[in-house]
């Protein structure tokens, strides 16, 4: 494991030269995201202008979406450089946009969501999947724009294994006390062929249902987008709110956001910790994990009232605020339980034997596919959006919580699932001495009011399963005309068939879902 | 005799014994609320009905229906209304009839 | 003689009959239509060391032929009525069905075209648990209710604290 240092700043700027070259134009005023840097391109030099991005060291797609301003729909693509995010705009008349063929597979899930629901393409004319909606969806299902002219395919990737691979579908109904998932699970017998998901049977519209509602109101919906990511989603919706007011919260009330998402980060490595003994069959230290979350998750309800935290982020600031001498007594004995677990399993040899070489993904895998959190980290990428000069969003002088306190970003060589486990493990020490510190600098239970009028924003905040993202459009009556949630799932799902299909047997499945420990609701949202 | 054995032995059962016994973890569970009625006015009432985001709370003329099963104890109707809302304590709620879980409150605090 | 009276009987003696068998043993098949995925983490604690539902002589089964009781979570997706319905069908009979969470009781979600907004628009639900998430304590309460083992409280409850009490 390694600690890495943030690199300098000063790449946006650069960027937004070389886009200004390709005929692009950096807003800054009423139209900008506020949060990052917005620079509106034209559909005829989008391929360029993605091109020159792409090739920029340090620059990742973070996401894309598309919105319904007016009557032609806005393409955003949304890029993490060194310092922060770089956005870029394009309206798209007609039904298609150019091929962005380096953003290809980073981005293939984003194109073929945007297919179906706002029916705009990309210019390859390869065929798209039928991903986000159910199948069998008439005109008038809700949508966020417009019906796509042909109905998405059902495309699985071909086969040529000399026809003796056969494909085994597998759930949405699974094994017990999992949430509802499908896999289509191509196999000779044993060897993983290809893995294919669907998660349409989760698709509860949560965008579709945020327009119309107050930053407010909103965050109710948002917080159980993907329930066991609440802090780290809520945080980056109330933060793209802000953003879009010009509002920051109180710096107490942001270092309690901070405590929340450690304690969120805390809880979700352990209970990955139990699903690893699951799949391996340790019954034994599967109890220990159990045991430790559960003391974790009665930390949260002693600290904050809620035993997954719900509640806490409000926008403007927090809601709750925890008793420093009790959280910080709590914590240490919840995670001396989990440390005594996790030293056990690392010197028991049947545990790591599995974990060790199961699940590879390499760096070049993870860079290519723009996977962020500890699926990322694990593989040698420094990805993690608390690192100095990344650190969560806040107009706050001081910077937000993160600058003060240095995040040392665990990464690990070999991408496998014990590096995995080895980052969650680092992750969890940190955590706990991040809490440490902010309970030291004092946190407190504060909300900025929120201003009236409108605006765009960005938010963002380091879930337990990587970087989530939040963009939002007000209107002048404070409420939301289009709201973007990205919860981590969203990006390293895609990353799952890749890290069966390297030299997996299919018992090694469960063992590596634990790992990437993401949920079937933060995709299908 | 394993380790793992003898540290479980040393640690003791972590076991709860309810529902034969109470548990002390109970006390740090989030609860629905309970109203005051005598503290409720319908002014009152409809701002906690405009804040709740799912349909828990509606009003029938002088009454405050409170469905228990709606709610998510998400805590914005007492912070909208602190005078009139206590904690319930409670959080043994299962029952078999849904319709039991709808609750009529008295709105006797007066107001327009 | 009076027919309906009979009935009733009858239908009070068989009550009693599964609910003293599913009392001894009862197998719990969980299904989730659509949760935010925290249900389901306060469900599988159900089996850890601190709530360890086997001592109540609970226990969780992957096979829908084999289990007594559906734990039911999420709003009901509409894409999700085919699975949810063989899933139930599966069940061999005498079966009891657990909507769990507020979701699931229609407090989250309403009726559109996403979703149902609630369990009890597709399936017949015999008990309602209340919870955003449920606890593990308030799951054993109400798989305990389900079995007849304990009595329900709710209906008794009136959540108005006038006075110095809480929500008796």
């Amino acid at each position: 494991m390694t600690a890495v240092e943030p690199q300098a700043a000063g790449t946006s700027e650069r960027l937004v030269r070389q886009l200004a070259d390709l005929g692009g134009l950096e807003v800054a005023d009423g139209g900008a995201t506020r949060g990052a840097v917005t620079v509106l391109m034209l559909p005829e030099t989008l391929e360029e202008a993605t091109h020159a991005i792409a090739g920029t060291a340090g620059a990742r797609l973070a996401d894309m979406f598309a919105d319904n301003g007016g009557d032609a729909p806005t393409l955003r693509l949304v890029w993490a450089v060194e310092e922060g995010y770089l956005l870029t705009e394009t309206e798209i008349e007609g039904d298609q946009y150019p091929a962005l063929s380096d953003i290809a597979p980073a981005a293939f899930v984003e194109e073929c969501e945007i297919h179906e629901q706002f029916g705009i393409r990309p210019a390859t004319g390869k065929p798209l999947n039928r991903l986000m909606l159910p199948p069998h969806t008439g005109a008038d299902f809700p949508r966020l724009g417009h019906r796509p002219a042909q109905p998405p395919e059902e495309v699985h990737a071909p086969h040529t294994v000399g026809g003796q691979a056969f494909e085994f579908p597998f759930g949405p109904v699974r094994q017990v006390g999992v949430e509802s998932l499908y896999y289509g699970l191509v196999t000779r017998g044993e060897e993983v062929v290809d893995v294919y998901m669907f998660t349409w049977h989760k698709h509860r519209g949560v965008e579709w249902r945020l327009r119309g509602t107050t930053p407010r109101e909103g965050l109710f919906f948002a917080e159980r987008a993907e329930g066991l990511s609440a802090v780290a989603v809520g945080w980056a919706f109330a933060a793209a709110a802000e953003a879009a007011l010009g509002v920051a919260p109180p710096p107490a009330a942001d270092r309690t956001r901070a405590v929340a998402l450690e304690l969120e980060r805390l809880y979700n490595h352990a209970a990955a910790m139990a699903a690893l003994c699951q799949a391996t069959g340790l019954t034994v230290g599967q109890s220990a994990a159990e045991i430790a979350l559960e003391r974790l998750l009665r930390v949260n309800a002693a600290a904050f009232g809620h035993r997954n935290l719900f509640g806490v982020i409000q926008p403007g600031g927090a809601s709750r605020a925890p008793d420093a001498t009790v959280l910080r007594r709590d914590l240490a004995a919840a995670y001396g339980e989990l440390r005594r677990a996790a030293d056990a399993l690392l010197a028991t040899n049947s545990f790591v034997d599995r974990l060790e070489a199961c699940g590879v993904l390499t760096a070049e895998q993870a860079r290519r596919l723009g996977l962020v959190g500890p699926v990322a980290r694990a593989t040698g990428l420094a990805v993690d959006t608390r690192l100095n000069g990344r650190r969560p969003p806040s107009g706050s002088a001081d910077g937000g919580p993160y600058a003060g306190y240095p995040v040392t970003a665990i990464t690990a060589d070999g991408g496998d699932v014990f590096a995995r486990f080895q980052v969650m493990l680092g992750e969890a020490a940190e955590s706990v001495r991040l809490i440490g510190e902010f309970l030291d600098a004092g946190t407190a239970a504060e909300c900025s009011p929120l201003p009236g009028g409108g605006g765009n924003g960005l938010g963002w905040a380091e879930s337990s399963r990587g970087e989530v993202l939040a963009w939002i459009a007000l209107d002048e009556d404070g409420r939301i005309t289009r709201a973007r949630l990205r919860p981590g799932s969203v990006r390293n799902w895609r990353g799952f068939d890749d890290a069966c299909r390297s030299q997996n047997v299919f018992t090694d499945i469960p063992i590596i879902e634990a790992s990437f420990w993401l949920t079937a609701a933060g995709l299908a949202r | 005799m394993p380790l793992w054995f003898v540290r479980g032995l040393r640690r003791g059962v972590v076991t709860t014994r309810y529902p034969a016994r109470p548990d002390d973890s109970a006390a740090w569970l989030p609860r629905p609320p309970a109203f005051r009625s005598w503290q409720l006015t319908r002014e009152a009432a409809d701002r906690m009905v405009a804040v709740c985001p799912g349909p828990a709370l509606s009003r029938r003329d002088d009454t405050l229906v409170f469905d228990v099963g709606a709610c998510t104890a998400c805590g914005r109707c007492a912070e909208a209304a602190p005078d009139a809302v206590a904690p319930s304590g409670e959080f043994e709620l299962a029952t078999t009839s849904r319709s039991a879980l709808i609750k009529d409150i008295p709105i006797r605090g007066g107001g327009r | 003689m009076n027919p309906s009276q009979d009935e009733a009987e009858v239908a009070r003696r068989l009550r009693d009959t599964i609910a003293g068998q599913f009392g001894r043993s009862l197998h719990i098949r969980t299904l989730d239509t659509g949760s935010c995925a925290v249900c389901e983490q306060e469900i599988r604690l159900l089996a850890a060391p601190h709530y360890d539902l086997h001592r109540l002589g609970f226990f969780f089964t992957p096979a829908p032929r084999h289990a007594d009781l559906l734990l039911v979570t999420g709003p009901m997706i509409r894409a999700f009525d085919v699975a949810a319905r063989k899933t139930y069908e599966a069940m061999p009979g005498p079966k009891v069905v657990v909507a769990t969470g507020a979701c699931a009781l229609g407090g989250v979600y309403p009726k559109d075209p996403f979703v149902h907004g609630n369990v009890g628009a597709l399936l017949p639900v015999d008990v309602w648990i209340p919870g955003c998430p449920p606890s593990p304590l308030a799951l054993l309460y109400g798989l305990s209710v389900a079995v007849g083992r304990l009595a329900e409280k709710a209906p008794g409850l009136t959540f108005i604290a006038d006075g110095d009490g809480g929500g008796a």
